[in-house]
């Protein structure tokens, strides 16, 4: 830029851009800050056309600036793209103008700010890009700049009105799918630990889409520009408003942050937008679960009004999906009537019968189909009068029990809460409105979370893996699954309420909503039980051996009865994998069927004779030891703790000796197996110190997640470890020859040929420089009760690599043998279980003192 | 100043560009290489006859990015040019002193 065309235009950008900066500080106004930002790109603009294109002259003809986009809508965030057309009479323009579009380009770019720019002649303005979708909808918000304003109002005021009638249909529908492929590129959920704002399910661009696709429905009926304001319903336009105020604040405050157009609210910005009341200046300092609750509530309006809107618009889309739609329009009946995929109403005052309104909730449960807006109106208005009366009304806990049981219950369930009826019906369920839990772990509100786990076992009648076929079946054996349902709407309510124990807040609560319901006593007491004991299995299968039958005794004694163990199977399955998409690891599904199966079969025999069970386990030993009759056999078992056999099969046994029996050749035998969901490592050799913590870091460098270990000494000081662990980046499924890399390389490092801390440090956990998002306070606990040959240590503490092999390391300089290890991690939160000896015997007093503090100095 | 240098698969450079446009990374020069890591090149069939290739055809992409956006260029590749199989390519990451815009003269990160 020539300084002398016009100067101090750097200074004038820094100085009013730092103005806007403040004024944003001071104010929190992100709507301000955006529309101030695009008055003084405006202004920019316009003095660099007048410096370049019109220098002491009039407007020229045949050529305008316009703004488009958001700088068209007048809503330009601090990195946003500059979108400029320079519009053109005809192609025969372009030419002469040439050099002055790449001159203020060039000025605007070296000002740093991103100028997306497009030179279009008219006729071109006028054309629908198939391919190129965006410059269509760009024009849309296309605004008048400089230039030849006749050219401007041409385009905008015949061009445009024409492109849209004409093209309405190919508009709406690739609007419809490429909304789509963005929402399958977020997981077609607003749920996410870190959301993007801009681009994410109700973030600022589905506002943009709710308001574009009303503008098209607008334009084809008027030929014309409907007044921007009325776009959006009436009813609403008060909640969009206050979303797009709170998004762009929020947007603004990321952009300002960031100092460039990043739109993900990570966990630690989160943090910093609490702090600083973004988007809620009135409220001041918020703590940041409850920031992030604002923005769920916000971000859910704008998903429902994109969703109507898209929706809105099916008549746009293939003549396919309207056949598909129409066909299920056949399913309307004397109240409702179903077209596009929404219900109807088909008499106005229905809604002001409580059975009926209720019914209209059955029939989404029934049938999968969304209100059509006129319906939420009429259910938000009737809501009014029926807000006494409803939770009174006859036989409502048979209404809602066959809402619970239908296929689409969680749609239904959601349908209710968005209108309101939920919590009409049951109060207590507004302690957990959008209620987060802020732990990088819990991914869903603690609504939806309950939504999202009755979602789950309804979607087991489709269910093609066979793990999950299996729990299906025992949904299918379930004499009243009504009470599992209604059991998982609850058990959680007691997250929103001030007390210490969140088991004891949702039993509060369903002490209040049992009197209410007037279910029979049965029924109350299995639902009191499925809450109060909601944890114990997942607890058990992540911090017990489940294959102690000591562990499988107390959990089975615990719960009573088979048909409460399925119900508690179910709720346990819904409930883990309902907390995030990979919750609900393929070893944890693996183990909570192993822990149903032990339980059920320990509860089913010990119905019949109590004596039975023990005896059995007695005479397993002895079983195998015939069926396996091989030489060398009793001295390979000699020593070795009973847990070993009752935890092999024999022919992991025989395999187990065959490996032994090589020892003479090779001094350490390795095994590697494949199993349904996870890898088997089994490594034989004569005991030698530092051996479990060295076959821990040698699987971590690899990126292998260990889950499991056991470790078995005999008399004869062979030690066999069998490690479990899941293939993270599927190394060994794609590329099968590195597993034999995989255990030379193992076998180096037992020898000492490759240096175990050289190996580690390879292995850069991905995001291993970042600080971590959540921080756990380290706690160790001993237990002496819970099994009778070891004591246990729980440990929880913030995960890292190669914490495994850091404890591990510990336990041996204490002399500690862990004979059983449990490794969990939930988001960043690693919790390990290890089961100890000394000497075979459980720790003492004193040890486990000096060991605690040598962990707690560790971690 | 960082510079980033990464050898990917040819069918995976447009997820890749596509995914560091979207972290802000404007600037790249792309180079069609061939090469080999562990991958040993693979074996082809000409006229019934069986050769190795040893060289395999991979994109290198070479971006200097201010260090703050390190991390997320380097995560925006593993996500976009991963398939977990031998070959995926390499990320070479090198500090930069200096960049001077040719046409202003330009300096430091304001060249970038």
């Amino acid at each position: 830029m020539s300084a002398a065309a016009v100067p101090n235009l750097r200074d004038l950008y820094l100085v009013e851009s730092g103005g806007i900066r403040e004024r944003f500080k001071q104010s929190g106004d992100g709507v301000a800050a955006v529309q101030e930002r695009a008055a003084l790109v405006e202004s920019i603009a316009l003095q660099l056309y007048a410096a370049f294109v019109a220098p002491g002259s009039g407007a020229p003809q045949h050529f305008s600036l316009a703004a488009l986009g958001g700088f068209g809508r007048k809503v330009l965030f601090p990195g946003s793209d500059v979108d400029l057309l320079f519009l053109l009479e005809d192609a025969g323009t372009e030419q002469q103008y040439k050099p002055v579009i790449a001159n203020i380009c060039r000025e605007m770019w070296d000002l740093r700010l991103r100028v997306s720019p497009t030179t279009r002649s008219l006729a071109e303005c006028g054309r629908l890009y198939r391919d190129n979708l965006e410059f269509n909808m760009s024009l849309l918000d296309c605004r008048y700049l400089a230039g030849d304003a006749r050219l401007f109002a041409r385009l905008h005021d015949e061009v445009l009105p024409q492109l849209v009638v004409r093209e309405r249909q190919p508009l709406v529908q690739n609007l419809a799918e490429l909304t789509a492929a963005r929402h399958a590129k977020y997981g077609q959920t607003i749920f996410h630990l870190e959301p993007n704002i801009k681009e994410g399910p109700g973030g600022l661009r589905d506002y943009n889409v709710a308001c574009w696709l009303a503008l098209i429905s607008a334009m084809e009926k008027r030929h014309t520009w409907p007044p921007a304001e009325q776009l959006l319903a009436q009813e609403l336009r008060d909640d969009c408003r206050h979303a797009f105020e709170f998004l762009c604040a929020v947007r603004c405050f990321l952009h300002q942050r960031q100092g460039r157009d990043d739109n993900l609210l990570s966990y630690e910005l989160q943090a910093e937008a609490a702090a600083e009341g973004i988007g809620a200046k009135a409220q001041g300092a918020l703590d940041p679960a409850e920031w992030m609750r604002l923005y769920f509530r916000h971000a859910r309006v704008v998903d429902r009004v994109t969703a109507q809107s898209i929706d809105g618009a099916a008549g746009a889309r293939s003549s396919l999906y309207r056949s598909f739609q129409d066909w299920r329009s056949r399913l309307s009946n004397a109240d409702f009537q179903v077209s596009h995929g929404c219900i109807l109403l088909r008499q106005a005052t229905a809604m002001e019968d409580a059975s009926t309104v209720l019914s209209l909730f059955e029939f989404v449960a029934r049938h999968g189909f969304k209100l059509s807006r006129d319906a939420e109106r009429r259910v938000a208005r009737a809501l009014l009068l029926l807000r006494q009366c409803l939770p009174g009304v006859p036989g409502l806990w048979d209404r809602l029990r066959v809402i619970l049981t239908l296929r689409y219950a969680a749609d239904a369930l959601r349908a209710m809460h968005h209108s309101g009826l939920l919590t009409v019906l049951l109060p207590e369920f507004h302690a957990i409105d959008a209620l987060v839990i802020r732990d990088y772990y819990h991914r869903y509100t603690v609504d939806e979370h309950s939504f999202i786990a009755i979602e789950n076992l309804h979607r087991l009648s489709d269910a093609e893996d066979p793990w999950e076929k299996r729990i299906g079946e025992i949904l299918a054996e379930t004499e009243r699954p009504e009470l599992l349902f209604f059991a998982l709407l609850v058990h959680d309510i007691g997250k929103g309420l001030p007390v210490a124990n969140h088991i004891t807040g949702s039993l509060q609560a369903l002490d209040k909503i049992l009197v209410r319901l007037g279910m029979d006593a049965e029924a109350e007491d299995s639902i009191r039980f499925l809450v109060s004991s909601h944890l114990e299995m997942s607890m058990t299968l992540s911090r017990r051996d489940i294959f102690d039958p000591e562990t499988v005794r107390v959990l089975a004694e615990r719960i009573g009865t088979p048909e409460r163990l399925k119900m508690l199977c179910l709720l346990t399955y819904a409930d883990i994998k309902s907390v995030n998409p990979e919750a609900l690891t393929p070893w944890k599904a693996e183990m909570l069927w192993q822990l149903y199966a032990a339980s059920i079969n320990h509860l089913n025999r010990s119905l019949d004779d109590e004596r039975l069970h023990p005896r059995e386990m007695e005479s397993e030993a002895t079983r195998l030891l015939h069926q396996t009759a091989l030489e060398g056999l009793p001295a390979f078992l000699e020593g070795f703790p009973r847990r070993y056999v009752l935890t092999h099969s024999p022919a992991e046994v025989a395999e187990h000796l065959r490996m032994a029996m090589a020892l003479a050749d090779d001094p350490v035998q390795v095994s590697l197996q494949k199993r349904s969901q996870f890898y088997g490592l089994t490594l034989i050799t004569p005991d030698r110190p530092m051996l479990f913590a060295t076959i821990a870091g040698t699987l971590a460098a690899w990126g292998m997640n260990i889950v499991k270990a056991d470790a078995f000494c005999n008399r004869a000081g062979t030690v066999l470890d069998v490690f479990y662990f899941t293939d993270l980046f599927r190394t060994f499924d794609l590329n099968p020859t590195e597993i034999e890399r995989f255990k030379n390389n193992l076998l180096a490092v037992l020898s000492g040929e490759v240096s175990l801390a050289a190996l580690m440090a390879g292995r850069a956990k991905s995001g291993g420089t970042r600080p971590a998002k959540v921080t756990v306070s380290p706690q160790l606990t001993f237990d002496d009760e819970s099994s009778s040959h070891s004591t246990l240590l729980e440990l929880v503490a913030q995960d890292r690599p190669g914490l495994l092999y850091s404890v591990s390391s510990k336990l041996a300089k204490h002399g500690c043998n862990i004979e059983v290890a449990l490794i969990d991690t939930e988001g960043q939160k690693a919790i390990d279980v290890f089961y100890l000896t000394v000497g075979g015997a459980k720790l003492d007093a004193a040890r486990q003192k000096a060991l605690a503090e040598a962990l707690l100095e560790d971690i | 100043m960082t510079k980033i240098e990464a050898i990917v698969q040819p069918s995976k450079f447009e997820a890749v560009k596509e995914e560091l446009r979207e972290i802000g990374v404007d600037g790249m020069t792309v180079t069609d290489v061939r090469g080999h890591g562990r991958q040993k090149g693979h074996t082809e069939v000409y006229r019934g006859r069986e050769y190795t290739v040893d060289l395999v055809p991979k994109v290198k992409i070479e971006m200097v990015v201010p260090d703050n956006l390190v991390d997320k260029a380097v995560t925006a590749i593993l996500s976009s040019a991963k398939t977990g199989k031998i070959g995926d390519g390499k990320i070479f990451i090198s500090r930069i002193d200096e960049a001077v815009r040719i046409r202003n003269d330009e300096r430091g990160e304001a060249a970038l």
